[in-house]
């Protein structure tokens, strides 16, 4: 198995791009594969992570010479990024991207609950992974509603689109999102780049719903990414909780560049496109060499050896793939969960009772608006339902359009 | 509930089966794909006379800096014309036909986003309900002139429509499109 630490990377100085390297050709926009999407979109998290995670430690760092290291590595990131997020083509809209979005959110956290040793971390993600697939399930219906587009040209048939853990269900009092973190002296390395890679991807769709929002006119649009929007928010507070907050400054830049490395490999071992596949690699050549440098920084100021935190070489790497008897599964049993404190629980209890109260104010929100509308404009909803009926009777829809 | 639809709804549907075909074209071979490529044929004749004729007119009186944004759009729409009439006339047969139509359908997916992007939204800004239902209305009369479906031998007003070269088919669908906004 690849160990990054054996490595040798590109050296930073030899990092930088031009503009015409960094003027990089979108990909399709109709015939791309889309995983391909789904891979760009994740490393677009991971990188955004990078950058602000970056800025958050040179805020409080006091040593001018490291905060002068992190720019540089940190500009380096900002390339990168820029070169991932601008594989996207300019054709789709915001809402079909935003679609592409949900669909990582649903395979990715699907892929990292079933292969998450931890049973409390894995229950986190089992029970997220649920709300991002209704989320995916009503924008696919604010799509067709709105711009006429059905989901499966950006789905295909790899993720079904159906009810999940209604969204209107999704909103907790703040408190009840916090989970308890792992432990770091006894945590599976494994799980703390599931943490990492999870938390990275729902802080970017945070991130796009907040901004892409505002600039849709119809309503119905406006309402669902304020809205969903919200619960991104919530997901953020889930997954973050999750992460050890004893962890180091310089632990957490290690576990952030090893991170980079383990799903740049992952993704280049999977790739379709030969053009993508490229950039996967040379990234992967700059990020250990990022690790080696984030390595030293660990050694010089923290005391302690790198090895002793990370894996002894890169594990199982992540895949993008179906997962539909997975969530079928977890539709079958899970449904009805909500959060109490750090744990789960069946009831709703009196705290999201209020909080419900407070916030829907008796009203119905866009999430269930959204449904209603296509509805009454095609005469059903949208989904798309490759291997069976909903496992749950009572999300049954009547018939489906073709 | 086709009555209550607008023109701005009608063409988004249009440009989503646009892309369906498209996609539909290069995927498939032989009869299916003939059978693709011909209704993309209509339906961007269609498609591409309603905007000329019904939509960017009301574009160019209604939105801000209408002349302009229409303009670009008319461009397009010549370039896009041109390159299709070459495509009706090679046939889904000729050998250079897969990589010419990329090429006609990264120029229309172009033009469809910036249309999306540039003038629907503003139209529906500026321009009333009752009108923009209206013009729906004049583009599905002047489509009834090509029906939706061509029968496989019978020769119906659709076969008739692109027999002939692609140019006439856009001066027959101008015709209609003129006559509808009349009525
Ligand atoms: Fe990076
Ligand atoms: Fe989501
Ligand atoms: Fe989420
Ligand atoms: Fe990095
Ligand atoms: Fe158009």
């Amino acid at each position: 198995m690849f160990n990054p630490l054996d490595h040798q990377g590109i050296p930073l100085e030899r990092q930088l791009r031009n503009w015409r390297e960094l003027d990089v050709d979108p990909i399709d926009p109709l015939a791309a594969d889309p995983y391909t999407r789904c891979r760009i979109i994740a490393l677009n998290g991971i990188e955004v992570e990078a950058i602000l995670f970056s800025h958050h430690f040179a805020r409080t760092c006091t040593d001018p010479e490291v905060k002068r290291q992190l720019a540089e590595i940190r500009y380096i990131e900002a390339q990168q990024q820029r070169v991932v997020n601008w594989l996207l083509p300019g054709v789709p809209s915001a809402l079909e991207t935003t679609i592409a979005y949900e669909q990582v959110a649903v395979d990715l956290t699907s892929w990292v609950a079933r292969m998450e040793p931890d049973p409390y971390l894995q229950q986190a993600y089992e029970f997220g992974v649920l709300e991002d697939f209704d989320h995916l399930y009503r924008y696919a219906n604010l799509f067709e509603l709105i711009e006429r587009r059905r989901a499966a040209k950006v789905v295909d048939d790899l993720t079904e689109v159906m009810p999940g853990r209604p969204t209107k269900a999704h909103h907790r009092h703040p408190v009840d999102n916090v989970r308890d973190p792992y432990d770091r002296t006894t945590v599976d390395p494994l799980s703390k780049l599931h943490a990492l890679t999870i938390m990275a991807a729902e802080q970017q769709t945070m991130n796009f719903y907040m901004n892409v929002g505002p600039q849709y006119m119809e309503p119905i649009a406006r309402q669902l990414y304020q809205e969903i929007g919200l619960i991104e928010e919530e997901h953020v507070t889930h997954y973050e909780s999750l992460v050890d907050p004893g962890e180091t400054w310089w632990e957490r830049l290690v576990n952030h560049e090893y991170n980079e490395c383990y799903l740049y490999y992952s993704f280049m071992t999977q790739e379709s496109d030969p053009k993508v596949r490229a950039i996967w690699e040379l990234h992967l050549n700059m990020e250990v060499e990022q690790l080696r440098i984030a390595c030293d920084l660990m050694r010089r100021h923290d005391g302690r050896e790198p090895a002793d935190i990370l894996a002894p070489a890169l594990p199982e790497p992540v895949r993008f793939e179906p997962n539909k008897e997975f969530l079928r599964n977890l539709l079958a049993t899970q449904i009805d969960l909500t959060t109490l404190g750090a744990g789960y629980v069946r009831e709703a209890h009196e705290r999201f009772e209020r909080m419900q109260q407070q916030l829907h104010g008796g009203e119905a929100p866009a999430s269930e608006r959204v449904i209603d509308e296509h509805r009454a404009k095609f005469g059903d909803e949208y989904r798309i339902e490759t291997a069976g009926p909903h496992p749950v009777t009572a999300l049954r829809g009547e018939k489906q359009h073709a | 509930m086709p009555d209550q639809e607008d023109v701005v709804d009608l063409l988004l549907a249009q440009h989503a089966r646009i892309e369906e075909l498209f996609a539909a074209v290069l995927a498939g071979t032989g009869e299916a794909r003939r059978e693709s490529f011909h209704e993309l044929v209509r339906l961007l004749a269609v498609h591409e006379t309603a905007e000329e004729e019904i939509v960017h007119p009301l574009a160019r009186r209604s939105i801000d800096a209408g002349d302009d944004v229409v303009e670009a759009r008319l461009a397009e729409e010549r370039a896009a014309k041109e390159l299709l009439a070459e495509l009706h006339d090679i046939g889904p047969d000729a050998p250079s036909f897969d990589s010419r139509i990329v090429v006609l359908r990264d120029a229309v997916l172009a033009h469809a986003t910036y249309e999306e992007r540039y003038e629907f939204p503003q139209l529906r800004h500026s321009v009333d309900a009752d009108r923009l239902r209206g013009a729906a209305r004049a583009v599905r009369a002047a489509e009834a002139v090509a029906p939706t479906r061509p029968h496989p031998g019978v020769e119906s007003a659709s076969a008739n429509l692109l027999a002939g070269p692609a140019v006439a088919v856009f001066d027959r669908l101008r015709d209609a499109a003129r006559d509808a906004m009349r009525h």
